[in-house]
């Protein structure tokens, strides 16, 4: 010690503080609490509002870490079809996306074709079967999405399933309903092998009729009809046989029969998604004008409006309120004869009733016409019944029976979408496995279980115990969103030509997404009630109560973090700054 | 060697020699050339110290705690809105026992908003258990601010050096500098008594329930006693080293002085050139420049000033309500000591008003022609009522 050191003098005064050497860990704090906050995983809106109860929080999440592998098996979980459905579905998701309270929906649909188009392409595998076989056999009739999706939920819980399809390929409307420019057939062929690649047998060329039922009734233990509806409705008006079937047309089409030569005026009755599928073909084909001829207004079209929206800036020009009232010759010619309509007040479906309308008829002059006004079972049995011991679910109809029978797909769905195709087969699979397994009484209780959210979509992860099995039903509503932790960015749109790149030409339409625009648009999605492990809750919990999990556990618990309630004081604070609403704070009931 | 500065730069420089091992400060008008001129030692290398740029006078004490409590010597300064916003953090330093210093530079706070010279804004801070040390010169800011942190160190509380706004603060005068060798033989590597170690991990300044905080609070005033003798001591090492020396107080002409004007800061060089003239007429004219007011240094007041007749305290503050804060603490130093002398309160010189010779002499006067005080504080240079 120095002299100056010396007369520091420090050793005269003892300062005294208050000082403590021990762990703070003496005081548990966690028995101040009286709000206990915990892990709660909700609904998103977009997946209860998904027809095939897609977990879609999840796949934006894993999309946006960039596992697309991951994403894709989350998708395959409840839709064998992402590549078709990223194409045709017509994404009710988006229109209840939070974020669209925020800045803009987030692109689902353009995600999810990017996504199935990513599985393709690095010929990822379909998830594995149950590992318990069951020894019953399943009979579908029609490989359309209804039959292909029950066939491959049943084969993945365990069942044999074989499809009797009376068409020499595959696909049912989407093979032959839906043009290439929308939906390529490579695509649909891939998707298509990966489900028999899980077991599942197709015979083509097999109609099922009545006359077979008695025979699959020896063979299997039960029947799923999904055959769609075959038989397109009559227009009722002198002169129809001049007209064709738009169905009929757009399956010559997809089998390079159909041409449109010389065709200088063309026009298509109805205001289906089919109408507008064989105006826009038309228009692709050289047809120099297309009329799209409805006896509603716009705004009724049973079509799904972005395929109107794109039709009609692809050139279709659409006349409404016009119905046909005859069709004759003229010369090589037809003449439409059209009568005005009016609307007024609301019919039960909650559209305008339509009425004629006082006014000159119109007579149209054109090469070829189209009906395309909708279609309906191809045989009477084919008709749901209300008869006998039948009960309706959600999108199927059940016949108890010995041989039991689930009618699904179009013929029971009240929208006739992809989706609801694919959600009705998910549920078919469901109540045959639970009627074998459990009986018929245990069915209602099972469904509700695997309900995503509060509407009637249904989820297979839940239905196979998965972790999916234990996230709240409740719906994430945009309030509980904690905006603070997003900022404002625009939605990334798929790249869509103009209407003179699509004049003859049937090659795709839309393109999809590039890799960087697929990853920015998944980064936007809020993971509405889902953790993605921003990591928030333990950077902010101001007791350091919020441990990461041990990696050993974490995959029982499902999460990644645990709060330690010996020492969380219960302020709420994880849960406030939880920017998807994953966390929830409840009543503290456990004495300490 | 002598070197014509700002007083401002005077703290600077003897911050610089004391070899401050962290800073942390917040810009404030007129205030800020100190920490101007310590950042740019920080930049080029000529401190080998840290500078925590924060953004608030309260971050910037935050700062300094924290440093202080790891055991390195820590200096900051401020003024005015940026001390009152230090305010909640003032009172930690000293009872976590902190020796940290800081340059408060004495200006008015606002509204009417003013950047002059004020003390109100350090004496807010009287009760907050900082030691603070009044200046008169460029030459004693820097050999205080040298003192402050031995002082500091020693008695383990923290040390405010105070100096007037711009008339100090921004006025340049010689100031004689050391060399680093000297300031080094008079100011030794600080020696923490409290300091947080990786090797010996404790929590600091956590609960004190009712069983403990009273003994703590005893133990600052307890610090607070001994500084007294502490400061003597320092001043003694220092006057060995450099040959000057100032005192908790300076009396000038005070033996047989009728009157005796008790000053602070600048005024009281133009306090000791009243007293020369007015001795040369034959007035009994005494002054006491006060330079500690924390601790504040009882025995010493009532020595220098218990046989007085009359005494006359100027204030450039204003306690409202009541009187000049000086004041009202001399009177209270002075009324248990028997026979005490009429003390008479004169407020001027507040938001930078100048106080001239004429002001003290005005005010020699009235003290001297009034028989007792007539208010507890008069108001001098008041602008007449338009």
């Amino acid at each position: 010690m120095t002299e100056s050191e010396k007369n520091l003098k420090s050793e005269r005064i003892p300062p005294v503080i208050s000082q403590s050497k021990i762990s703070t860990e003496a005081n548990q704090t966690g028995t101040w609490r009286f709000l206990r906050p915990g892990y709660d995983e909700k609904t998103a809106p977009c997946s209860a509002a998904c027809p095939a109860g897609e977990d879609i929080g999840r796949i934006e999440m894993l999309a946006a870490k960039g596992d697309l592998d991951g994403a894709w098996e989350t998708i395959l979980g409840e839709n064998p079809f992402p590549a078709v459905c990223g194409r045709v579905c017509f994404h009710p998701c988006e229109g209840v996306c939070n974020r669209g309270e925020f800045d803009s929906a987030i692109a689902i649909h353009g995600l999810e074709r990017f996504i199935g188009d990513a599985g393709i392409r690095k010929k990822l595998s379909a998830p594995v079967p149950r590992h318990t076989k069951v020894s019953k056999r399943i009979a579908v009739a029609g490989a359309g999405p209804a039959g292909l999706s029950a066939a491959y939920f049943l084969a993945r819980i365990g069942y044999g399933c074989d499809i009797f399809e009376a068409a020499p390929e595959p696909g049912g409307l989407l093979r032959w309903g839906i043009p290439q420019y929308r939906l390529p057939a490579a695509v649909l062929a891939a998707e298509i092998d990966r489900i028999e690649s899980i077991g599942v047998k197709i015979h083509c060329n097999s109609p099922i009729h009545e006359g077979r039922l008695e025979g699959l009734q020896r063979d299997y233990d039960g029947l799923f009809v999904g055959c769609g509806e075959g038989r397109p409705i009559p227009l009722k008006i002198p002169g129809e046989e001049l007209a064709l079937d738009g169905l009929d047309f757009l399956r010559q089409m997809r089998q390079g029969k159909e041409t449109c030569n010389g065709v200088r005026t063309a026009a298509v009755i109805g205001g289906g998604n089919t109408a507008i599928d064989v105006s826009r073909s038309l228009l692709r084909m050289g047809a120099k004008k297309v009329l799209l001829i409805y006896r509603r207004r716009r705004e009724d079209m049973p079509a799904f409006a972005q395929e109107v929206e794109l039709a009609i800036q692809e050139g279709v020009e659409l006349v409404e309120l016009r119905a046909p009232v005859r069709i004759e010759r003229k010369d090589r010619d037809c003449r439409l004869i059209l009568g005005p309509m009016r609307a007024e007040g609301t019919a039960q479906d909650g559209r305008a009733r339509i009425l004629p309308a006082d006014g000159e008829e119109e007579s149209l002059d054109v090469q070829s016409l189209y009906r395309a006004i909708g279609a309906e079972p191809a045989a009477d049995w084919l008709r749901p019944s209300q008869k006998g011991d039948v009960e309706r679910f959600s999108r199927s109809r059940i016949y108890y029976d010995q041989f039991p029978i689930i009618f699904g797909g179009d013929l029971t769905n009240p929208t006739k979408s992809v989706a609801d195709a694919i959600g009705s087969g998910k549920e078919a699979a469901m109540l045959f496995d639970t009627l074998f397994a459990e009986g018929r009484e245990a069915i209602h209780d099972r469904l509700q279980q695997c309900r995503v959210g509060q509407g009637k979509s249904l989820s297979m992860e839940m239905y196979l115990s998965g972790r999916r099995k234990t996230r709240n039903k409740e719906e994430v509503p945009f309030e509980r969103i904690n905006t603070e932790h997003f900022t404002k960015a625009p939605r990334q749109n798929t790249p869509l030509p103009g209407p003179a790149h699509v004049i003859g030409s049937f090659a795709e339409t839309e393109k999809s997404f590039s890799e960087g625009a697929a990853q920015k648009e998944a980064e936007r999605c809020f993971n509405c009630g889902i953790c993605n492990d921003c990591d928030n809750c333990r950077l902010f919990c101001p007791e350091v109560s919020v441990n990461l999990s041990d990696p050993r556990t974490c995959e029982a618990a499902g999460l990644n973090r645990q709060i330690d309630y010996q020492y969380c004081k219960g302020c709420g604070i994880c849960v406030v700054e939880c920017p998807r609403d994953a966390m929830s704070l409840t009543e503290e009931t456990t004495p300490l | 060697m002598k070197e014509v500065i700002e007083g401002s730069h005077a703290v600077s420089e003897a911050v610089r020699m004391a070899r401050v091992q962290v800073m942390s400060a917040y810009p404030i008008t007129p205030q800020t050339h100190i920490v101007e001129a310590l950042s740019e030692y920080c930049a080029d290398g000529r401190m080998e110290a840290s500078f925590i740029c924060v953004e608030s006078e309260h971050s910037a004490m935050a700062a300094c705690i924290g440093a202080s409590s790891g055991g390195v010597r820590t200096f900051t300064a401020s003024s005015s809105h940026g001390l009152a916003l230090m305010h909640e953090l003032l009172h930690w330093a000293s009872a976590a026992r902190l020796p940290i210093v800081m340059a408060e530079v004495n200006r008015a706070l606002g509204p009417g908003w003013n950047i002059w010279m004020d003390q109100t804004d350090s004496l807010s801070q009287r009760d907050t258990g900082w030691i603070q040390l009044y200046c008169e010169d460029g030459q004693e800011v820097f050999d205080t601010t040298l003192q402050a942190f031995r002082l500091a160190e020693t008695v383990n509380l923290p040390v405010m050096v105070v100096l007037d706004a711009f008339f100090l603060s921004h006025t340049y005068e010689p100031v004689d500098l050391p060399d680093q060798e000297t300031a080094d033989r008079f100011l030794p590597p600080f020696v923490p008594n409290i300091r947080l170690e990786h090797e010996n991990p404790c929590a600091m300044s956590q609960m004190a329930p009712p069983g403990h905080y009273m003994e703590m609070r005893h133990a600052i005033q307890g610090a607070m006693e001994t500084v007294f003798e502490t400061f003597s001591e320092i001043e003694a090492d220092f006057d060995a080293v450099f040959g000057r020396k100032y005192g908790m107080l300076e009396a000038v002409e005070c033996e047989d002085a009728e009157v005796i004007l008790v000053v602070t800061g600048t005024a009281a060089s133009t306090c000791r050139q009243v007293v020369a003239d007015l001795r040369k007429k034959g007035e009994r004219i005494g002054m006491v420049k006060l330079k500690m007011f924390r601790p504040f240094p009882l025995e010493a007041i009532r020595e220098t000033l218990g046989g007085a007749r009359k005494i006359a305290v100027l204030d450039r503050n204003f306690s409202f309500g009541a009187s000049g804060i000086f004041a009202q603490e001399i009177r209270a130093a002075l009324c248990n000591h028997p026979g005490h002398p009429q003390v008479f309160g004169y407020i001027g010189g507040l938001g930078g008003r100048d106080i001239t010779t004429d002001t003290l002499e005005t005010i020699y006067r009235m003290t001297k022609e009034s028989p007792e005080p007539a208010r507890e504080s008069v108001w001098v240079g008041l602008k007449e009522e338009e």
